[in-house]
Parts: structure tokens; C-alpha cells; sequence
């Protein structure tokens, strides 16, 4: 197991590297050299010139990645070509938004989907139907499209819930709660129709294994046999099911972020490339990517944990 | 196995995307879409950029259909006209994520384990990445040119691709017709080709419906969020956006395009899931509520009936002896919703269980064994029932009792052990808490005391060090172990009668030995007794007592075991004994085993008359006639055949050469009415050789 656990921590920082070097070359492909986009369109090619070379423009690019790595491991990720502010201290603002954002949809997502999925399992027949169309209707729904759905319910017909906008929790905690509300609902409706979809595949699956028999034969009371066996057997695929989609709402955060002005990771990735900031959108691709790969991992071993072949060894 | 032929496939496919109505829509919305789209130009009433300014943020009208956006410009234009390049840039992602995550897929399975690692783990990485900022970061560096991102997006999705496409690539390279290609000399491309690819068919086609539909999705949130096609051009991501702008003053702008985008992801998604839909899914063994319902009507119509005939005072509901278990009459088919009773696949079963004895029931796979073995619990798959007769024990009939009432049957009267031992085992739980619960539930006992009884109960079943073997999973003990901790469990309601299904098939041969005997001993030390389902006419010389010989759905003959080895009356017996090798003794072993042409016909397929005849060598005209089951002339036994006297009498053996049915009489209509089968056909009589 401690191998095992090594050898994924070494796969993450290896995966965060490759992303590292990836988001490096992209943003050296990016039309217009750091100090064009600097200084604006109206300055002389003499001072752009002389900017690039300040920024190191001009250097191999080997050396300019090193000195991007250096930095950032030591927690410098630079400044923002536009405004000059601090791309670390600007990222670490933002990051909470789209942590609880992407936290919630997932959690949400998980009870919704879990709880629909088991029903449709173990109910079978009509109800089973009902909810398989409703889920099929869900997946096929734009995120974007149901969030403006919910914006025209709730903000705008009945003012239930803040149409846009984002109160950290450390102003107030009832009003941060009210604003993600909106949001995480929006980004949990597919999100909980495909952890739906995957939780009652898992469980009739569950129920087709012979030792499902033996647990009747030695009169199991079936509620046992549902919650405590089946879904037992269940939990593996389906929580590697919440892993992939907690990767799919975090990228699905820019839309719900643009859509109800959020200042998340998000709305940073959408702005810093609609300006060409090449530094800042190499902070918050390499920065999403480490949130991304970390839970992953925590998910991955917790769900090696579940299982007790993988755990003995 | 045979080769999934191409032609097979698509014919399935067909069949199966037919059979759905929402597919059928979905290829319909699709292709009309495709149609009015590249036909735009002809018949739309407005350009895309028209703006009729009398009428803007208009809802549906005589002129604007669908309304008219912040700009006066036709809605229903707008969606059409953008239709052709959003589903054609969908096309790129799909072709490019399917294509490169089926050739990872067959590349893994073709080129050892080392590429397959390799692979895996890249693709491991890929599908661990934000996927949607590094599109965005992609789309800062080329640009929002959309074919190419789409492309780029389809490389991300294909990791995801090969994972779902690799365990079947695996399991078709490793059939023995890839094996025999390679011999003859074809090579790994040549292999992947010709006999992986079409195989992944049908898998490629779901996957691509449903990448399709993600394209899509991801494609209209791009433009959503401002990285469409150039702004003039329409996109309907973009015209999305445009609309949540005016959410305030004209919400009816969200509904078309939104129901338009909705409708098609779900025309694909609705393709994808027809096509992917599994043929015929194993049934639960615990089966749904609505399913559980439907079972219990049976159940009430079967009591019913039992309750009419004890009215009427023709009922056999003799009781029985206290641990004796009586079947009378039974009979199983499968649930019919509506139209009545469906297919019968077990017809007209009766037998006796003396306590302190041991029945076998024999015969080919498909006869209906196990369903009559499984009737005796209630435990029946899901979709198919106890439709008939009695199954008496201890003054109960168990075929007319609710489920909830057999709760108190199961394990404590009646238990069951199943063929693999591994599969009946829960792989979650350890062999300790499995044990201990059961034992807790049936006998009320507390914790440390049924601990203390698991401990016994494997020292009983022949387990030397029982500690260690509680503390362990199932996946950690040998299949022979597991049986023993599956006698165990079996064991620890202290049951009257044991169902052993199969309970040595699936061990070694020096293990099924161990198996028996402990079985033997068991009946011996607690007078229990013990239903054996078997194809093994060896365990049944070994440990039954009585054997009940089954073809087909019902009994052909029973009696006790030595009167049947020795003599046995029903053509269907002889040609099981001539099959066994162990049943002939070495100085007499022939030169050639017997064989039974033909296979046991499918339920649906089963004649009025005597369900062997077609395949028997001694049938005659006389077997077109319903047989009722007769006291054998050899014994107390019974014979359901209207030869047994006769093939007694003249001392006639299944012979083991090719003969044509109704050798006994010259020509016999059966042998005309039902066609000869194909000598390749011919089946050896299922059989361990042992």
C-alpha cells in the first residue's frame, strides 16, 4: 500500500510537470510577444522590444522555463502582463471560489445521483423508467442553459436566491452560502444525472453476483442486502464515478463562473486569454491542474482503500 | 465461440436501434436537422443577419416562428443556419477522439503488456487533467479556430475512449481465433483489422453517439462564454449567451435554441444508449420492488389455486412427515406480464426427500435442475416463478409462501450451497463477519458467543487453523476452502435440508473428493438431508441415496440410486451411463464412449409428446404422444417412457456408434416429422473426467 501510494504521488507531481511544460509552450504559441500586450497598441517597438527583454523573452526557452519553475516552486508565479498585479496573490483569492463551487456541485452531485440511482435499482419497474428518462433529459441539458433557467426562477421571478455575484465566506457566512446556491445547483444537474446513471449500473450489477443469493439463502433482511452488501460492492466504480466528474464540474466552474460573476479560477482562465496575459494563464492552468490531480489522488486511494484486494496487498 | 461476424453485428445493431423508440426519433431529429441545415439557403424566410427592426426580442409570430433576437434577427434562421457546423465540428472531436482512442485500444491488446502499461498510463494522466482550462489556454495560443480545437478536444476525450474500449480489445485479441491466425502467420495489423476491429463494432458506434453528443455541449459552452465562430456568424452556444442577456425583458429568446441544442444532444445520447444497451443482462439475484411484486402475485395465485382444490377436496396436501420435503406437481416458468403464464421451463416435477437421505438430480445442462433446486427456497432468478404444484415441508407448501414468510425457511430449515464457492462468497467482507452475522441472524446469538461458533463450525468443516481463515477475505482462500466456509455458512441455521447445487463442479478433483465426504459425514452426524443437483453420475453413485433423472423439465425416471445405476428403464438414463466413462467398468469400458446427438431442446421448443424422442435411438410412433410417468417394472422407481418394458425386455444398450433415431422400429414418423441433426452437432453428454 505504501508503495502504491508512492508510486501515484509520483505520477501527480509527474502529470503537474507535463501540464507545467504544456501550459509553457501554449502560452509561448500565444499571438504577440509579453510586452506588446503589455504596453497596448499604441507603443513604439523600441520600448516593446526593450520590455521582452527585460521579461527574458528573448532567452532560450529552456532557461525561461527553469527560471518559471524556480519561481514557482518557490510560489512566484509571476505578475499579470495587464495590471501588474501578483498572479500568486490573485489565484489564491480566486481559488476558494471555484473550491467551493466545484466542492459543492460535487457533493450535491454525489447525494442527488446516488440516491436516484439506488432507487431506480432497487426499485425497478415504472419508477425505474420515470427516472431513467429524467436522467437522460438532464444529461442532455446545456449547463449554461440551466443556469440562466434558474436565474430567471429564482432571481429574477422570485428573489429567493442573489442572481450573481460572490460574498466570501469570512464576510458572511449565510449570504456566501445563499450565493453559491445558484451556482452549485446549476453545475450539479449533470453532474448528478451521470453519478445517476453510473450508481444504478453499479448496483444491478452489484445484484447479479451470486453472493447475493447466498445472503438471501441465510435469510438476510433485504434492506441489508441492498444498503449494506450491494451498495458495498457498488461504492468502488461509483466513487470513482464522483472522481472523474469532480475534474468535469471544476472545468465546468468557467461557465457557471462567467455566467453568475464569480471571481473564480474560471473567470481568471476566460479573462487572461481573452488579453493574452501569458503568465497568467500559466498560473491558472498549472494551478487548476494541481487542485485537479490532488483530489484525484485522494480519491483514487480512497477508493483503493474500499477495495479489500487492493488493501491487503 | 464464433467469430462476430460483421454482417451479425450490424444486424443486430439494427434490430436493436429499431426496437427503440427514442433512437428512432433521435436518428430522425438528426437526419432532419443534417437535411434543413445544409438546405438553409433554399428555404429559410430570413438571412442570418437580417434585422427587422419593427420587431425585436419578438416572441413566436406569423413571420419570426421562433421569435427574433436583441437585433431583429430570425431565431429560427439563426438555429438552422449554425446547425451544419456545429454538428459538423462535433463530427471532428468524435472522429478524432473515437479513432485515436480505438487504435490506442487495439494497440494495448495487440503489443504486450509493456505498450499496454505505457499506454494506460499516459492516458491515466490525460484523464486527470482539467480538461476544459487547457482547452481554454489552447484556445488562447491558436486561437478560436474551432475545427482545430475540437480536434484538440477530441484528443483529450480519448483517453477516456480507450479505457471503455480496451478491456473488449483485450478479450477479443485473446480468443482462440486470434490464436489461430497468428500460427498461420497473420500478422498484428493484419489480426486488429480483421478480427479486433469488427468485433469493437458496435462499442465504437455507442461511444461515438455519445462523444457526439459531449461535443456538442462543450462546443455550445465555448461559445457561450465568448470563444465561438466570429462574431457576425451564428452559433448556438453564442446565441445562448446573447439570450441570458435578456433574461429580464424577453426570456422566451432561451427556450428555441436551448430546446433545439437539448433535443439533439438527446437524439445522439438516445442512439448511443440503444446501441450500447446490454442484449441480455444476467438477471439480479435479489430482484427489484416492482419485480418482488409481481413474484408475489404469483405466489397468491399459486395459493389460491391450492386453497380452490382443497375446497373441492381433490387436493393432495397429505402433509408429509415432519422433515420430509414432498414436490408435487411442480412447475416453473417465466413471467409473462399480462398475457398469463410465459415459456414453462420446468413442467409436472414430484419427488421425495426422506430425512437423513440424499436426492440427486441429474441430467444435461438446460434441463431444469437448478431451477427446481432453487424453487425449494423461493430464490428464484428474477423474471421467472413457481407457477404450479406443491413444495410440502413441514405442513407448509413453500411454492404458495410469501417471500417475506420464507425468511424464516431459508437458512434455518433450508440452505443452500452454490457450484463456485469464490462467486457465493461476498469479496467485500471477511470470512469472519460473513460467518458471524448469519450466525447472529438465525440463531439469536450475541457477539463473542457466535464468534466462538463461526470458530467451531470450520473445525467442523474440516478447517485446521478456523482463526486465520476468519480473519481473511474471500479472494485470499482456495476455491476449496471457500466451499468449505460455503458449507459452513450453510450450516449455521442449523438447517434440516441442504440444496447443494452443483457443489463439486467447479473443484479440483482431489478437492470435490474431500467435498463429498464431508457432505457424507454431515448427513450422517445431523440426520439432515440434502437435495445434490449434479450432471456427475460419479457423486451420484458416491453419496445419493435416490435419484430423480431430469430431461428436458421434468423427471424422466427416479427410484433409488443403485436400482437406477444397475437398471436403468428410460432410453434418456442408459444413454447418460453408456456417456459416463466411470460408469463402465474397466474390463467392459467399450472403445467408444456413447454420445447423445443433438442438444436438450430450448423450453419453447418442447413437444407434446415424449421431449427425448428426437433425439433417442429407440423412438418410435408411439412417442408422439403425451408419456405419463409409470411405476418402472426395475424397482419402486418410475419411468417416463412407453418403451421401458420393452427396452427391458429385449436388454437393448445405447449404442455408441452414429445411429439414426427409431432404430427399435423400421421408420418411424418422429424420425421423418423432426430432421435428423447435424452429426457435428453431436454433443458428448456433459461430464467431468474425473
Amino acid at each position: 500500500m505504501a508503495l502504491f501510494v508512492a508510486k501515484r504521488l509520483l505520477m501527480a507531481l509527474a502529470t503537474v510537470l507535463v501540464v507545467a511544460v504544456l501550459a509553457f509552450l501554449l502560452v509561448h504559441a500565444m499571438p504577440g510577444s509579453p510586452g506588446a500586450v503589455s504596453l497596448g497598441a499604441g507603443a513604439s517597438q523600441d520600448a516593446i522590444d526593450q520590455l521582452n527583454r527585460q521579461l527574458g523573452w528573448n532567452d532560450p526557452l529552456v532557461s525561461q522555463f527553469a527560471r518559471w519553475l524556480g519561481d514557482a516552486a518557490q510560489g512566484n508565479l509571476g505578475v499579470s502582463l495587464i495590471d501588474g498585479r501578483s498572479i500568486t496573490a490573485d489565484l489564491a483569492n480566486r481559488l476558494p471560489v471555484t473550491a467551493s463551487l466545484a466542492a459543492g456541485a460535487t457533493i450535491l452531485s454525489a447525494v442527488l445521483g446516488v440516491a436516484l440511482g439506488v432507487t431506480a435499482a432497487v426499485r425497478g419497474g415504472l419508477l425505474d423508467r420515470a427516472i431513467g428518462g429524467f436522467v437522460g433529459l438532464l444529461v442532455a441539458l446545456p449547463a449554461f442553459w440551466v443556469g440562466i433557467i434558474f436565474v430567471y426562477l429564482f432571481a429574477v421571478q422570485s428573489s429567493v436566491f442573489p442572481a450573481t455575484g460572490y460574498v466570501p465566506f469570512e464576510v458572511s457566512p449565510q449570504d456566501w452560502a445563499l450565493s453559491l446556491a445558484l451556482p452549485v445547483i446549476t453545475l450539479a444537474v449533470g453532474g448528478a444525472a451521470f453519478i445517476a446513471r453510473q450508481t444504478r449500473a453499479s448496483m444491478l450489477e452489484a445484484l447479479q453476483q451470486e453472493h447475493i443469493r447466498t445472503l438471501r439463502a441465510t435469510a438476510t433482511p433485504t434492506w441489508k442486502i441492498l444498503y449494506v452488501h450491494a451498495l458495498r460492492y457498488a461504492s468502488l466504480p461509483i466513487v470513482a464515478g464522483i472522481a472523474l466528474q469532480f475534474i468535469g464540474l471544476f472545468g465546468g466552474s468557467v461557465i457557471a463562473e462567467q455566467l453568475f460573476a464569480m471571481p473564480g479560477l474560471g473567470q481568471a482562465v476566460q479573462t487572461s486569454v481573452s488579453t493574452h496575459d501569458a503568465p497568467a494563464v500559466q498560473g491558472v492552468v498549472v494551478i487548476a491542474t494541481v487542485v485537479v490531480v490532488a483530489v484525484n489522488l485522494v480519491l483514487e486511494l480512497a477508493t483503493k482503500f474500499l477495495d479489500p484486494k487492493l488493501r491487503a496487498s | 465461440m464464433p467469430r462476430p461476424g460483421r454482417a451479425a453485428l450490424t444486424r443486430l445493431s439494427r434490430h436493436r436501434l429499431l426496437g427503440s423508440p427514442g433512437a428512432v426519433a433521435g436518428l430522425v431529429w438528426l437526419a432532419a436537422l443534417v437535411i434543413a441545415s445544409l438546405t438553409a439557403p433554399l428555404w429559410l424566410p430570413f438571412k442570418t443577419e437580417d434585422q427587422d427592426f419593427t420587431a425585436v426580442l419578438s416572441g413566436p409570430t406569423a413571420a419570426h416562428w421562433l421569435g427574433t433576437d436583441e437585433l431583429g434577427r430570425d431565431i429560427l434562421s439563426r438555429i438552422f443556419a449554425a446547425a451544419a457546423g456545429t454538428l459538423g465540428t462535433s463530427m471532428i472531436t468524435v472522429i478524432v477522439g473515437v479513432g485515436l482512442g480505438t487504435i490506442l485500444a487495439m494497440l494495448a491488446a495487440g503489443a504486450g503488456e509493456r505498450t499496454e502499461t505505457a499506454i494506460s498510463r499516459v492516458t491515466e494522466v490525460m484523464m486527470s487533467l482539467p480538461g476544459t482550462v487547457i482547452i481554454l489556454a489552447v484556445i488562447g495560443a491558436v486561437g478560436t479556430n474551432i475545427p482545430l480545437v475540437m480536434a484538440i478536444l477530441g484528443i483529450l476525450m480519448s483517453a477516456g475512449i480507450y479505457r471503455v474500449i480496451l478491456g473488449q480489445a483485450k478479450s477479443l485479441q485473446s480468443q482462440l481465433y486470434v490464436d489461430a491466425a497468428k500460427v498461420d502467420g497473420l500478422g498484428p495489423l493484419g489480426i486488429s483489422v480483421r478480427h479486433v476491429l469488427p468485433g469493437l463494432a458496435n462499442t465504437v458506434v455507442v461511444q461515438a453517439a455519445l462523444i457526439f453528443a459531449v461535443g456538442m455541449l462543450i462546443q455550445a459552452g465555448l461559445a457561450f462564454i465568448g470563444f465561438g465562430p466570429p462574431i457576425p456568424q451564428p452559433s448556438w452556444g453564442g446565441m445562448i449567451q446573447g439570450a441570458s442577456q435578456h433574461v429580464y425583458d424577453a426570456p422566451w429568446m432561451m427556450v428555441p435554441t436551448g430546446a433545439v441544442l437539448a433535443l439533439t444532444v438527446l437524439s445522439a445520447n438516445a442512439i448511443g444508449n440503444a446501441l450500447g444497451k446490454a442484449p441480455n443482462a444476467a438477471a439480479p439475484h435479489l430482484p427489484s420492488a416492482a419485480d418482488r411484486r409481481q413474484r408475489a402475485k404469483a405466489v397468491a395465485a399459486i395459493a389460491a389455486a391450492a386453497r380452490d382444490a382443497e375446497e373441492t377436496g381433490d387436493a393432495g396436501t397429505d402433509a408429509g412427515a415432519k422433515g420430509t420435503l414432498s414436490v408435487r406437481n411442480l412447475s416453473v416458468g417465466v413471467d409473462n406480464a399480462g398475457t398469463g403464464t410465459g415459456v414453462q421451463l420446468v413442467t409436472g416435477v414430484s419427488f421425495d426427500v426422506e430425512p437423513g437421505t440424499v436426492l440427486g438430480l441429474v441430467g444435461e445442462s438446460g434441463c431444469g435442475k437448478t431451477m427446481t433446486a432453487l424453487s425449494l427456497l423461493g430464490l428464484l432468478p428474477s423474471g421467472v416463478s413457481a407457477t404450479g404444484g406443491q413444495i410440502l415441508w413441514n405442513g407448509r407448501n413453500l411454492a404458495a409462501t410469501p417471500d417475506k414468510d420464507m425468511q424464516s425457511v431459508r437458512g434455518r430449515e433450508i440452505a443452500l450451497i452454490s457450484q463456485e464457492p469464490m462467486r457465493a462468497l461476498d469479496p467485500m467482507f471477511t470470512v469472519g463477519y460473513q460467518l458471524t452475522a448469519t450466525i447472529r441472524r438465525l440463531r439469536g446469538m450475541g457477539r463473542s458467543e457466535a464468534r466462538a461458533e463461526a470458530h467451531s463450525l470450520l473445525e467442523k468443516v474440516g478447517i485446521v487453523d478456523a482463526g486465520r481463515i476468519l480473519k481473511t477475505y474471500p479472494h485470499q482462500i482456495s476455491g476449496g476452502m471457500a466451499q468449505r466456509v460455503a458449507v459452513a455458512l450453510a450450516l449455521s441455521g442449523r438447517p434440516k435440508l441442504l440444496v447443494a447445487d452443483e457443489p463439486t463442479t467447479a473443484l479440483d478433483v482431489t478437492v470435490q473428493a474431500e467435498i463429498l465426504s464431508l457432505l457424507r459425514a454431515l448427513v450422517k452426524d445431523t440426520g439432515m438431508s440434502v437435495v445434490m443437483v449434479t450432471h456427475d453420475l460419479g457423486v451420484v453413485a458416491d453419496i445419493c441415496d435416490q435419484v430423480a433423472v431430469m430431461y428436458a423439465g421434468h423427471v424422466v425416471e427416479n427410484g433409488r440410486t443403485a436400482a437406477i445405476l444397475d437398471n436403468p428403464r428410460h432410453p434418456y438414463t442408459l444413454a447418460l451411463l453408456a456417456a459416463d466413462p466411470h460408469a463402465n467398468h474397466a474390463d467392459s469400458m467399450p472403445e467408444r464412449l456413447a454420445t447423445i446427438s443433438g442438444q436438450v431442446p430450448q423450453p419453447k421448443d418442447w413437444p407434446a409428446g415424449c421431449r427425448f424422442a428426437a433425439r433417442c435411438q429407440f423412438a418410435g410412433s408411439a412417442c408422439l404422444e403425451p408419456v405419463p410417468l409409470l411405476p418402472s417394472s426395475a424397482g419402486d422407481g418410475l419411468v417416463r417412457c412407453v418403451k421401458a418394458d420393452q427396452l427391458a425386455i429385449e436388454g437393448m444398450d445405447w449404442l455408441a456408434t452414429d445411429v439414426p433415431a427409431g432404430r427399435l422400429l423400421p421408420v418411424s414418423p418422429v424420425s421423418s416429422a423432426t430432421p435428423e441433426p447435424a452429426p457435428e452437432q453431436d454433443s458428448i453428454v456433459e461430464k467431468d473426467l474425473a
